[in-house]
């Protein structure tokens, strides 16, 4: 049989057709993180990883891959774990990450002894300090600004959820309800 | 001498021109409203820039994300992001709030979707993807967004790049 010869000029215009529809709807595309299964120095591992929060270079994340729920700071830059020291505590799961843009500041939700609280870690200082200890509320799901400086979460605040802004030494911005 | 019908109508122009005036700096200069409401106000993300701060709430009858702008203490519309037949859920934020990822559950799956407040538009961003989705998560910048998935039959995290021809969301005034 001989071979139907294909018209150049078709050719080209299939060919910046496709090109055209790529351009179009190709634009976004999924980024390939290594998947370490046993030494766990990876994105993702054989456990649960949860809750990405990303800023900048920096992806935080819960995960339990070591047999407790502790949080990981991930540079998506040099697709490496960057270390944590201070962070997480052997008594404490910990829970809904999220970190500034320069990633030398993580808050999360840490539950220790039945009572849960929001927790600021400082890298530089590889400080954690409790933001609500005058809270007598369980708390979740705190948000932080690229600067580091607000935080805000939410409280079981009379029998339902509320959201609390606070700045990062604990003061809280009244903006829950109308004040002076 | 002045003529009654000619004073009446000055009288009728002022008040009618009184009345206006009352009625759009009414309009421009709406006081605070309070963040919180007697339903449940959930899942806060704030803005790159700590300005703004999306909720989840049910004060509406459904369940909604809500944007407020914490400097001027009002909340924001946000045109075709809260439809009546879906769920919104999960919100996140760009620097300056331009851009809204969250979950919306209205094709008998959760999807992943951008909203842009520049065009009031808003787009599916996981149109295809294979596995349930959870928890997405935006950069400052609006070019990256992570999100879990049960893809490999455990929750893992997975990363989205919008590429490099979006536009950015970058401050105003800040240096390119």
């Amino acid at each position: 049989m001989v071979p139907k010869k294909r018209h150049p000029l078709t050719l080209t215009l299939l060919l910046s057709l496709t090109t055209l529809l790529g351009g179009c709807t190709g634009a976004g595309q999924l980024l390939n993180f290594p998947f370490d299964p046993i030494g766990g120095q990876s994105l993702n591992s054989m456990g649960s990883d949860l809750s990405p929060a990303v800023s900048g270079r920096y992806l935080a994340f819960a995960s339990d891959r070591r047999g407790s729920q502790d949080i990981y700071l991930f540079d998506l830059t040099t697709r490496r774990l960057v270390d944590v020291p201070g962070l997480n505590a052997l008594d404490m799961l910990a829970a809904d990450p999220a970190v500034a843009e320069d990633g030398q500041t993580i808050v999360f939700t840490g539950s220790r002894q039945g009572r849960t609280g929001i927790y600021l870690y400082d890298r530089t200082t590889r400080q954690l300090r409790l933001l609500t200890s005058g809270l007598e509320a369980e708390v979740r799901h705190p948000s932080i600004s690229a600067d580091g400086r607000t935080i805000a979460f939410q409280a079981a605040i009379n029998g339902q959820w509320d959201v609390l802004v606070y700045d990062r030494n604990g003061r809280p911005l009244r903006v829950g309800e109308l004040g002076p | 001498m002045l003529r009654l019908d000619k004073v009446l109508t000055r009288l009728l122009g002022w008040g009618c021109l009184g009345l206006l005036t009352a009625c759009l700096s009414g309009n421009q200069n709406l006081g605070p409203v309070a963040l919180n409401s007697r339903t449940t106000d959930e899942q806060p993300a704030l803005s790159g820039d700590g300005r703004y701060l999306a909720v989840v709430s049910d004060r509406n009858g459904g369940r909604n994300i809500l944007l407020y702008d914490l400097r001027q203490r009002q909340f924001i519309t946000l045109p075709r992001l809260n439809r009546p037949d879906a769920i919104a859920e999960n919100p996140s934020l760009s620097r300056t709030a331009r851009y809204i990822v969250y979950i919306a559950s209205d094709r008998g799956k959760p999807e992943v979707e951008l909203y842009d407040r520049a065009t009031q538009r808003v787009e599916v961003l996981s149109t295809g993807y294979r596995g349930w989705v959870r928890n997405p998560s935006i950069s400052p910048d609006g070019r990256y967004i992570a999100f879990e998935t049960s893809r490999r039959g455990q929750w893992d995290i997975e990363v989205f790049d919008r590429g490099p021809g979006i536009e950015l969301d970058i401050a105003p005034g800040a240096p390119p």
